[in-house]
């Protein structure tokens, strides 16, 4: 029940969630698995370096900044990821905005903890794909000093918009909504995790949590 | 169809893949394709002569995304590609008895309601793309690789409209039998075999071996050819490396030829793979596909075939009833859906849709209504007009296959609605009656029904897609036409084999215990041969006969409908909501339950002497409604309560808000409102949940909401400010790429010469942002725009 209690937290409320709460997010988030399974494509680009700069060879952009220099200073590969629900929870979740906004809600933070955890599947798959091998963590445009537009780049190369449905529009934003595109870094030594924490997130200006003073735990 | 090089009874070979053929020769990761027919036409013509050595028929011209969005970096127009790319796939067909197709993909772009691209704009883009490919001499048109049914009726409409030319439309679907905006397999073939395709089928995504029970389905849901166009297998996830050869390819897909007699390859086939194909195609010899469709209508994710007993919900009318023709004159939209939400959630299959009334343009509304409904209900609409150019309107944005009420025996109303009906391959109903009125005896129905019938199969519409109403007459005015109506019913059902329409409810006006008669009367038509009964679904008994008519009938296969409805009666609860009763209407909105709070509402209004008698809904939203939201507010400052509570209570006081509403449309007074609101989410931001969440709480305080979407561009925003002479702007984004476009808004409203207040807010917005901006408020949450909005407008 790990998800549900995310959820909680991306709705502010956490551990002091009331039971009424809790029970709505769980028969929501059970719901919601049964009609919308988290889909994923990767490929792993061998990268080549040239003045600082960052190549997956075969791909016709630059991993660009201090933030992936850092990321994949020990990599001599990386997978290029992207994980959505699709349309499907688009539906779903229209479908209950007519109905019920508090459950749309709940739905919405249900369908980011979805997103996250198929990410994680993603990564899992990865890491036994490369035996002997250790990942980095998994980071995203935004992270950092990755610009958002590497966004279209990702869809680009993995040919997102044929293979899962999932197209950039001309602001970098994916749609579907709860779409993810990530980079793993492979190496042949342990990679320390860096990523996690606010002081690496994106957000850490603007973060509502932060705001009121918590944070995600993540 | 008239189409060179090819007999309808022979296969019939495409080519393969162009994308991996040009990797194969260098291409450069990255470079639009369609961008080589100008820089290095050779490089095309090598691909396609290898095609038609390897004998292909069918070239696909290198030109699957040459449309004015993706081409709009290149600097190159769609007219100077296309006709490139189709001229260098003549010159390499000349001396091959081969076609030329033009290849038409998707926009890379999401329409509505999932994206914000219109149907209108995509069809405007493919149009583009089919009078070139046209005037460039394509022998025919492909429209392949879509995973939106929307988006493919477009592009049909684009090419049928625009050219003469045959068309073929293949689809994209998982293994699953979905595609990937969830459209079922019948829903396509139905859909685009009524909008006039010549050839349907399926394209990419899987190998012959999954895709082949999906072409069975396929080709048991249409009478045209159907289309394979598989990948090689299953890319490697690591390397992007197809699994399957060209012979075991071509041996798989040689198998389906029974069912998908046009055939070729897509991602990751070759040359080989064709050649391949061809010589196993030789050996094999075809049928005719020649099969019997039911009746049907659909949404791309809800197929509705009428083999037994389907609802038809009749309550999206304006007719008798004073809040919803109010919802109409005012552009209430969510008004509108919220009555067809109810509909779906109590069963109806079906959503009759009229939205008739003096005063409303029925042309413009109907297709707003069909496209706001399509947003969030999937069942299948019944545009119920008798205005041909409504129709017209309304079928053409509707996504799936339609059904139109009505068409009557009058030679005008068949020569007006007929061929609409046919133009979108619509189902229509025929109502008995022609210019003499309604007859009296059944034979003279019955007699109208085969001229209705007659008149369709002579327009081309199929007889499945002929449905008949043999009228219900008012029982307490006209009491021996009950029998007559039902005495057509069964003729038209057995004799002439058509489904069978009735609005049910007609019948027991001016009686009392209306219900008894409109149920008994439902059971009788059933018995005799009623299959699209017209009923207000929320009626619990309608609905409860007609799902013991289904175990009766056979149709509820062992009863198991019957016992969910039945055994696992369990009250529904509100969402997030503390159950138990509540004394007041305060009470009831704190804890989130709806219909206590609207029934509270409604014994207050009906029981009213405690209430000022000049305004006693603006009593109920001052003393009870106002105060409740505050209390649940303050919880949630002080976080003793969170989000999905404060929209239950909020949603609880849109209950309340309704009813109140009922009570002053009834009484003819004003609305009860304190102000207008615009609400946006800026331009390039498709993140509306935020706004949306704002929306629900600023409605519950008694404003009203004028709600423009998302990426809205800054004009849109300014011009609905100055006609609606609005004092208060919020604008919400999620991005940070799309604050400069909040920014500009802003700007742009500052500088009328009234400004409006603006609030902003959303995920990355912060008090500091918006002072910088120049915005005059920044809300960090709902309960903070409720307060502006207090503050501002009061």
């Amino acid at each position: 029940m790990e998800l549900v209690k995310e959820v909680l937290r991306f709705l502010g409320a956490g551990q002091s969630a009331p039971e009424s709460l809790r029970r709505e997010t769980e028969a929501l988030l059970s719901g919601l698995q049964k009609r919308v399974k988290p889909r994923y494509v990767y490929r792993l680009f061998p990268l080549r370096r040239e003045n600082g700069a960052v190549y997956p060879q075969g791909a016709p952009f630059v991993l660009q900044g201090e933030s992936v220099r850092l990321m994949l200073e020990d990599c001599d590969a990386a997978f290029l990821l992207l994980c959505t629900l699709g349309a499907a929870f688009e539906s779903a979740f229209r479908a209950m905005e007519a109905r019920d906004m508090a459950k749309a809600a709940i739905l919405d933070a249900c369908g980011s903890a979805l997103t996250e955890a198929g990410c994680d599947a993603a990564e899992r798959e990865l890491s036994a794909r490369c035996p002997g091998r250790f990942l980095t963590d998994r980071f995203s445009p935004g992270y950092g000093d990755i610009p958002l537009s590497l966004q279209a780049d990702i869809c680009g190369a993995l040919d997102a918009s044929r293979r899962l449905g999932v197209c950039v529009t001309d602001s970098m934003t994916l749609n579907p909504r709860k779409s993810v595109t990530a980079i793993v870094g492979v190496a042949n030594r342990p990679q320390r995790a860096r990523v996690r924490g606010c002081a690496y997130c994106s957000m850490k200006e603007t973060c509502a949590l932060r705001k009121s003073g918590a944070n995600c735990q993540i | 169809m008239n189409f060179p090089f090819w007999k309808a009874d022979e296969a019939l070979l495409l080519d393969g893949a162009m994308g991996t053929m040009l990797q194969q020769r260098g291409m450069k990761a990255g470079v639009q394709p369609e961008l080589l027919n100008l820089s290095d036409p050779e490089m095309i013509a090598s691909v396609h002569r290898d095609y038609l050595e390897a004998g292909s028929r069918v070239l696909y011209a290198n030109t699957f995304g040459a449309n004015a969005h993706k081409l709009r970096k290149s600097g190159k127009s769609v007219r100077e590609i296309i006709s490139a790319g189709i001229a260098i796939a003549k010159g390499a067909a000349s001396g091959y008895s081969a076609a030329v197709a033009l290849d038409i993909g998707p926009l890379g772009e999401l329409l509505e309601p999932m994206g914000t691209l219109s149907f209108e704009d995509a069809y405007e883009l493919f149009r583009e793309m089919a009078v070139a490919g046209a005037e460039s001499g394509a022998d025919l048109v492909v429209i392949e690789t879509m995973t939106d049914l929307y988006e493919a009726k477009a592009a049909l409409l684009a090419v049928k409209e625009n050219t003469n030319l045959p068309v073929f439309v293949t689809m994209s679907f998982d293994e699953t039998g979905r595609t990937f905006t969830g459209c079922t397999v019948a829903s396509m073939a139905r859909t685009l075999e009524g909008l006039g395709a010549d050839a349907v089928g399926l394209n990419c995504s899987t190998g012959p071996d999954r895709m082949a029970p999906l072409l069975r389905e396929l080709s048991e849901n249409t009478r045209l050819p159907v289309v394979a166009k598989p990948n090689a297998g299953l890319p490697d996830p690591v390397t992007g490396q197809y699994d399957m050869g060209p012979e075991d390819f071509a041996a798989t897909l040689a198998d389906c030829l029974p069912y998908a007699p046009i055939v070729g390859g897509c991602c990751g086939t070759s040359p080989d793979y064709i050649r391949r194909l061809r010589e196993t195609l030789a050996q094999r010899k075809l049928h005719a596909n020649a099969v019997l469709l039911p009746p049907f209508v659909c949404t791309p994710v809800a197929p509705c075939t009428v083999d037994g007993v389907r609802v038809i919900g009749e309550r999206i009318n304006p007719t008798g009833k004073k809040r919803f023709q109010q919802a109409l004159l005012e552009n209430d939209l969510d008004y509108i859906l919220d009555v067809a939400v109810k509909q779906e959630d109590a069963g109806a299959d079906i959503l009759d849709v009229n939205v008739g009334f003096p005063g409303v343009d029925e042309v413009a509304m109907l297709p707003r209504v069909v496209k706001k409904l399509q947003s969030a209900v999937s069942l299948p609409l019944q545009l119920d007009s008798s205005n041909p150019d409504a129709l017209e309107a309304g079928l053409r944005v509707y996504n799936g296959k339609a059904a139109v009420n009505s068409v009557n025996g009058n030679q005008e109303s068949i020569e007006r609605i007929l061929p609409v009906v046919r133009k979108y391959g619509a189902a229509v109903v025929g109502l008995t009656l022609d210019k003499n009125g309604i007859p009296q005896m059944a034979e003279q129905r019955i007699a109208i029904a085969e001229r209705i019938l007659n008149a369709a199969l002579s327009y081309g519409i199929p007889k499945e897609d002929v449905w008949i109403d043999c009228l219900t007459l008012t029982v307490s005015a006209q009491q021996e036409q009950a029998v007559e109506t039902l005495k057509a019913v069964r003729y038209v059902r057995e004799v002439l084999g058509l489904q069978t329409v009735l609005g049910v409810s007609n019948i027991s006006f001016g009686l009392p215990n209306r219900g008894l008669i409109a149920r008994t009367f439902l059971t009788q038509a059933m018995q005799c041969g009623l299959t699209l009964p017209i009923i207000n679904p929320n009626q619990q008994e309608m609905m409860d006969a007609v799902t013991a008519y289904r175990v009766l009938s056979g149709e509820d296969a062992q009863c198991r409908a019957y016992i969910a409805r039945f055994a696992d009666a369990a009250p529904i609860t509100q969402a997030v909501a503390t159950p138990g009763t509540s004394a007041t209407i305060q009470d009831a909105i704190i804890k989130g339950l709806q219909s206590e709070a609207a029934k509270l509402a409604r014994a207050a209004l009906h029981d009213n002497a405690q209430l000022p008698q000049d305004n006693p809904e603006l009593y109920i939203v001052e003393r009870e409604l106002i105060p409740a939201l505050d209390r649940v507010g303050e919880a949630y400052e002080q976080g003793k309560a969170f989000l999905p509570q404060l929209l239950s209570a909020a949603q609880a006081a849109q209950a309340v808000f309704e009813v109140l509403r009922e009570s002053l449309a009834e009484r003819g007074g004003a609305s009860v409102q304190k102000g207008e609101i615009i609400l946006a989410t800026v331009q390039g931001d498709i993140h509306d949940i935020g706004k949306n969440i704002v929306k629900t709480v600023l409605e519950n305080y008694g404003y009203r909401v004028l709600d423009l979407g998302r990426d809205v561009p800054p004009e849109t925003i300014v011009n609905a400010t100055i006609e609606r002479n609005i004092r208060l702007v919020g604008l919400s984004a999620l991005m940070t790429t799309t604050l400069p476009a909040m920014e500009e808004t802003v700007r742009q409203l500052k500088r009328l010469p009234s400004p409006p207040v603006i609030i902003v807010g959303g995920a990355v917005v912060t008090p500091e942002y918006a002072a910088h901006m120049g915005a005059d408020y920044y809300a960090k949450d709902a309960k903070a725009s409720a307060e502006i909005a207090r503050k501002v407008l009061e």
